[in-house]
């Protein structure tokens, strides 16, 4: 399950600023900025003394981020694109049906008792499967040229081919699927180039990171990709994703709606897509984890580290939350009537899709390990250094990470996992035993943990490093004498050490703006395709030895010299 | 389906050119190890040069895409080719906005991001045009003192004031709404911006309007120690940029350093993260995230840091942030309504989630656009350079090129001899057959159609596969395949001609002396085709009528039934109906011949008809009960010579003559098929 693709349900939408509209009590009722007026200001017209503006003289290039099921589109230098354009069933009509503007009521009810299967039932929704045997290619063409023509009128309002096109995709591509987009974009537009740029960098950049772990809670996969000094050190995949959620959504839905009585086959669903999607963003929310009888040991000691009254607040009104109802609209109805039903309810389908709730993880297959699993076998299989770095950088993007309450279900999970098996790979009653053993002989000590653990994870990062290297713990951090002297000699400045060993979230502002960002900075990616050659070989004409071409590990600037434009490489995607 | 029926769709026959990879040529050269295993059963399967022979699928996902109404597509003149929007690009004449019809100069409308920028919003819940409107009216003396402004929805009555936003003046809205919601204007940054304080991000920010600040922030001085307001998205963008800016410029030029060109810049650059993403890394470089610990430490390059402090956009959320949000999503008072829809966020800032959070929308601009054939360049459509002039100076439709198609249900059986439009009484009796509810396997007749709009005579052929494809198989016969249509010509030389006109079309019309006799002495009943033709019986090989630039021929249709129907006959379907729909896409044409042979052998037994079925692959796909009928339209005729053309009026001298022919496909909508037989 290598190939498949990341991207969003529904798009970057971060939760959290909200709440702090509410803690600043002091600011009456403020809006947030919406992004074109910002956006207008900082364009390179308004900002000619700016760096921003181009120094080839040549057009804002324009960025797009390809996901599975959306299309984000903007200018370089923007925070956030211009437009997100899906491709359900309601893009792909035929020009001159207006069928979706007239909700007519007797096709509701034609439509609404029909039960389709979970897998057509998001397939129509998607521009691409990266299982490419089912795949029409011309298909995902004739998507890909619509929506970018649509986009470029409705939305971008500039000559289409003109300006520089800069691509953000997934990591993963299979070569039909990369080849054929490109050979679209190139014979259907006169584009001079097209530039690749891979997600998960981008979030980082667009974190303001070198190294990070990124969580892409996208449509058909999660992927968590270890990203250390901008490269891409381990990608771990899970097929517990925004597609199953939705599907799982659509059945809590379908079961809904027909009552209780049903005990319909349990893969068809009648719900229609749009009003479950529309649940699933509105609605949608991860419990906190009720901290289990069994594991004591973590519940003090988060308290234990300035996290008394955070705890408190979050345990007492989770019971208060059971309690609550909200409505929706009913499912098998027109959309005047409503059904109530407990909010509880609504964090079921998470539970159950992204954390594999209820099920051993002996059940689980490679692929379709829970997100916290996910995270910490990804961490795992890191070298220790770079995993010390990125898990205090832990960076959430894709439209699952807009569930709110996820980011710090995962992290506490991550946390309790390390708390239980520290950073060793091994597992087993004979290794319990061992070590079981093994620490009776060692006296009075009690077990140290390889990594120390700390909840203060709400700090700001200066005051959590200040406390991390100052408090003296019980278990303290080992003194390396060659780090102390680095940081001795790396006198410039008022050098803080890095954070690091803490679980940790950095927001990011999504890959869409690090690569507007990138490319506002004049920055070129490796992967730069430019039309003529393309057009010669297409996909095969990339050079795809290194040594030759200048891309040796010795040289180790990456920077394309001047002249050496003859080969051009797909790099990662090669 | 998608407009009531009857319609006519035409397939641009630019669809059937697949995009040219430039690979496959390559790849057919190289050896064939390397290319897909998936790859070679295609070209088997459909080989390329076949493609114009196939059956046109209108039920195919990819059909929707090369289908265009008639009115929708244009002509090329020099390459004798219908372009729909697909096969042409385009030309941005002007920027308007569509609510105030103020033309945007191209300079300003990136600035101004697309969107008007003078009052036009648009409502945040429900996207409808907002009123500006004042909230007190008060006269005092002479002049009316009219109170603070807002925004008002004038269809689902929401205004600025529930997100609490009023505006002193009229005018210039969106430049009030961006000062209120911005909490730090990027422009007076970004103006003020020098490479000295480049150095603290946050220093910039003592240049802005104190008052929007929030107290965190003004105070730039200690950016450490006292952690500043959160930052938008905006905002923490520009910060991130700053950020950037300046760690590339502290590092990249360090004349020092040997490497610094080559060593610092390749890696401290984040545009080095594709370049180095497959390499390994060696020693020295893992060192680098600890400030360098090069063997030689005075040419140790200088390294960008990471973002450290939120005023250079990092932003570490607090844990409780989303236990708020779900407490709130919970509140009985949110509720459905509170939260905002997918729709509603599409444009807004990504944080909004709750319709509180929600603004109102500058309108979008529009662009006038002329269109080029994107093979030869020819200019196909120039619009006015106003917006507000709906003129064109170029415009070069296709309907003036390929003949309208129209299609009508011809009357089965005697009507009263009274030429008013009957009443609809009886149904199923004279009337005009309910077009949305077709009974299966009864025949009906209809009447195609084609008007031309040349000024040349044109030959038409028309093919159709005798049964539609797909799992619905309908038979359709055109009594008429190949017939001949009249010139156009002006409309004035048409009013002299009335009389005489008429003559000619006796001659096609022999068989029915009843229309010749009402043709005649009505010259309008020539054009409006039939109102007397009720007793006519429709022949084969036969036009049903004529006109002057105008034919109409009958199709016979016997509509199939649906899957679920009635069961009956199961044995005359074909062997194609078992694939379901996706697979069916791929192989209806290679089934399609065989199809009538595979008729009489018993090839319906795994398909249930009953409608019992729970599988939903045999149960009825949406809009499958929809007749749709594929024609073949291939048209020829003399035109002159482009350089004939200039000098004028020497029509018909059949020696500058050039002969033309042009092919598409078109997709005529019948009707719904009813799911029972009557």
């Amino acid at each position: 399950m290598t190939s498949t693709s990341s991207t969003t349900t529904f798009d970057d939408r971060r939760p959290i600023s909200m709440s702090f509209r509410h803690s600043q009590s002091g600011r009456p009722s403020s809006p947030h900025t919406p992004q074109h007026h910002l956006r207008s200001n900082n364009s390179s017209f308004a900002s000619t003394s700016s760096a921003s503006t181009s120094f080839r003289g040549e057009e804002d290039a324009i960025i797009f981020e390809f996901g599975s099921r959306w299309l984000r589109a903007g200018f370089e230098g923007e925070s956030t694109p211009m437009c997100v354009v899906g491709c359900g069933p309601e893009e792909s009509r035929r020009v001159g049906d207006y069928r979706g503007w007239l909700k007519s009521n007797n096709e509701t009810d034609i439509s609404h008792s029909r039960l389709v299967k979970a897998e057509e039932w998001t397939g129509a929704y998607e521009l691409w499967n990266m299982n490419l045997r089912d795949l029409d290619l011309a298909l995902v063409d004739d998507k890909i040229e619509r929506m970018f023509r649509e986009t470029y009128n409705k939305y971008l309002l500039t000559d289409a081919g003109t300006s520089r096109l800069v691509l953000v995709l997934p990591s993963i591509m299979p070569h039909p699927l990369l080849s054929s987009l490109l050979s679209t974009l190139f014979s259907r537009w006169r584009f001079p180039s097209i530039t690749l740029l891979t997600s998960a960098p981008m979030a980082v950049t667009a974190a303001g990171l070198r190294s990070a772990l990124v969580v892409d809670i996208g449509w058909a996969e999660t992927i968590i990709s270890g990203v250390y000094e901008y490269r891409e050190m381990t990608v771990r995949r899970s097929t517990r994703a925004m597609k199953s959620l939705l599907q799982e959504t659509g059945r809590l839905l379908t079961r809904l709606s027909n009552g209780s009585e049903a005990s319909q086959s349990a893969d068809e669903i009648s719900v229609k897509f749009e009003l479950c999607e529309e649940v699933a963003s509105r609605f949608l929310w991860c419990r906190s984890k009720a901290v289990p009888q069994g594991s004591t040991g973590i519940s003090e000691q988060q308290p234990a580290e300035s996290h008394e009254d955070e705890v408190k607040t979050t345990d007492q009104p989770a019971v208060s939350l059971a309690e609550e109802t909200v409505s929706l609209p009913c499912p098998s109805g027109s959309g005047t009537t409503y059904i109530d039903i407990p909010f509880s309810k609504l964090a079921e389908p998470v539970d159950k899709v992204l954390f594999a709730e209820g099920l051993a993880e002996c059940e689980l297959d490679d692929e379709e390990k829970p997100l916290p699993l996910l995270v910490y076998n990804t961490l795992l299989s890191l070298p220790p250094d770079v995993r010390g770095t990125c898990m205090s950088r832990i960076v959430f993007i894709g439209g699952g990470s807009n569930i709110p309450g996820i980011r710090r279900r995962i992290l506490r999970d991550v946390a309790s996992l390390v708390e239980k098996y520290g950073w060793s790979p091994v597992r087993g009653k004979v290794i319990e035993q061992q070590r079981q053993k093994l620490q009776s002989l060692r006296l009075s000590q009690p077990q140290p943990l390889p990594v120390t653990k700390q909840g203060d994870t709400d700090d700001s990062p200066d005051s959590g490093t200040e406390k991390s290297t100052s408090e003296p713990q019980a278990d303290d951090e080992e003194v390396d004498p060659v780090e102390q002297k680095i940081r001795r000699n790396n006198k410039d400045k008022d050098a803080k050490p890095p954070v690091q060993g803490v679980l940790r979230e950095v927001e990011s502002l999504g890959p869409w703006a690090g690569a507007s960002l990138l490319t506002s900075l004049k920055i070129r990616g490796l992967v730069e395709i430019e039309r003529e050659k393309y057009l010669q070989h297409g996909l095969a004409g990339a050079t795809r030895d290194w040594e030759v071409h200048g891309h040796a590990p010795d040289r180790r600037s990456g920077l394309r010299t001047g002249g050496d434009r003859s080969s051009w490489t797909l790099a990662g995607w090669g | 389906m998608s407009r009531p029926f009857p319609y006519a769709f035409i397939s641009c026959p630019c669809a059937n050119t697949p995009v040219p990879d430039p690979a496959k040529k390559r790849r057919s050269r190289d050896s064939p190890q390397k290319s897909n295993p998936d790859k070679p059963k295609k070209p088997l399967l459909l080989p390329d040069d076949d493609e114009d022979e196939q059956t046109f699928d209108p039920r195919s996902p990819r059909a929707n895409f090369s289908l265009y109404p008639p009115e929708q597509l244009l002509y090329c003149e020099d390459c004798h080719q219908i372009k729909c929007p697909r096969c042409i690009t385009e030309e941005i004449v002007c920027w308007y906005c569509p609510n105030c019809l103020f033309e945007t100069p191209s300079s300003m409308v990136r600035s101004e991001g697309n969107r008007c920028a003078r009052n036009c919003f648009n409502c945040p819940i429900c996207t409808a045009p907002l009123a500006v409107n004042t909230l007190e009216n008060v006269v005092t003396g002479g002049t009316s003192q009219q109170g603070p402004w807002v925004l008002s929805c004038g269809y689902c009555m929401w205004s600025t004031l529930d997100i609490g936003i009023k505006f002193d003046k009229p005018t210039n809205i969106r430049t009030q709404l961006s000062k209120m919601t911005d909490a730090t204007p990027s422009r007076s940054r970004q103006m003020s911006r020098t490479f000295g304080d480049l150095k603290s991000p946050l220093s910039t920010y003592s240049s802005i309007d104190e008052a929007f600040l929030p107290p965190g922030e003004s105070k730039p001085d200690d950016p450490l120690d006292q952690p500043s307001a959160p930052l938008n998205p905006d905002a923490r963008f520009n910060a991130l940029k700053n950020f950037y800016k300046n760690q590339i410029s502290a590092t990249s030029s360090s004349p020092t350093d040997p490497l610094g060109m080559d060593f610092g810049a390749g890696f401290s650059s984040p545009g080095a993260l594709n370049r180095i993403m497959s390499l390994y890394t060696s020693s020295s470089r893992l060192s680098s995230l600890y400030g360098g610990a090069n063997k030689k430490p005075k040419t140790k390059p200088p390294v960008m840091r990471e973002a450290l402090t939120p005023g250079e956009g990092l932003k570490v959320p607090s844990s409780d942030a989303e236990d708020a949000l779900i407490h709130r999503m919970a509140s009985p008072d949110c509720g459905w309504d509170g939260l905002a829809s997918l729709e509603q966020r599409a444009f807004q800032s990504p944080d909004a989630r709750f319709v509180d959070d929600l603004l109102p929308l500058p309108v979008l601009l529009r662009t006038k656009r002329s269109k080029r054939c994107k093979s030869c360049k020819h200019i196909l459509v120039k619009p006015e350079l106003k917006p507000q002039s709906t003129r064109f100076r170029i415009r070069l439709i296709a309907l003036s090129y390929i003949p309208l198609p129209t299609l009508r249900p011809l009357n089965p059986g005697p009507q009263p001899a009274v030429t008013v439009p009957p009443t609809p009484t009886v149904p199923g009796s004279t009337t005009n057959p309910n077009l949305d509810a077709l009974s299966p396997l009864r025949p009906i007749q209809l009447l195609l159609t084609l008007k031309n709009h040349m000024f040349d005579p044109v030959r038409v052929t028309l093919a159709t596969p005798s049964v539609t494809p797909g799992r619905v198989a309908s038979k359709v016969t055109i009594l008429c395949p190949q017939f001949d249509i009249g010139a156009n010509s002006d409309v004035w030389d048409e009013a002299l001609q009335g009389a005489s006109a008429t003559n000619t079309n006796t001659t096609t019309n022999t068989a029915t002396p009843a229309t010749a006799t009402t043709s005649t002495s009505d010259p309008r009943g020539s054009r409006s085709g039939g109102l007397g033709v009720y007793e006519k019986v429709a022949e084969a090989g036969k036009v049903w009528d004529k006109g002057r630039n105008w034919t109409t021929v009958v199709l016979e249709v016997v509509p199939g039934t649906l899957p679920g129907g009635i069961k009956r006959n199961p044995k005359k379907y074909p062997a194609n109906e078992l694939e379901d729909t996706t697979k069916t896409n791929n192989n209806n044409d290679d089934d399609e011949e065989n199809s009538n042979s595979d008729s009489d052998s018993d090839s319906s037994v795994a398909l249930d008809w009953s409608g019992q079925t729970s599988d939903p692959n045999q149960q009825l796909q949406p809009d499958e009960d929809v007749l749709e009928i594929p024609v073949f339209v291939h048209m020829e005729w003399d035109s002159d010579n482009q350089i004939d053309q200039e000098q004028g009026v020497g029509r018909g001298s059949s020696s500058d003559t050039v002969k033309r022919e042009l092919a598409y496909w078109m997709v005529l909508g019948v009707g719904r098929i009813l799911r029972e037989v009557v």
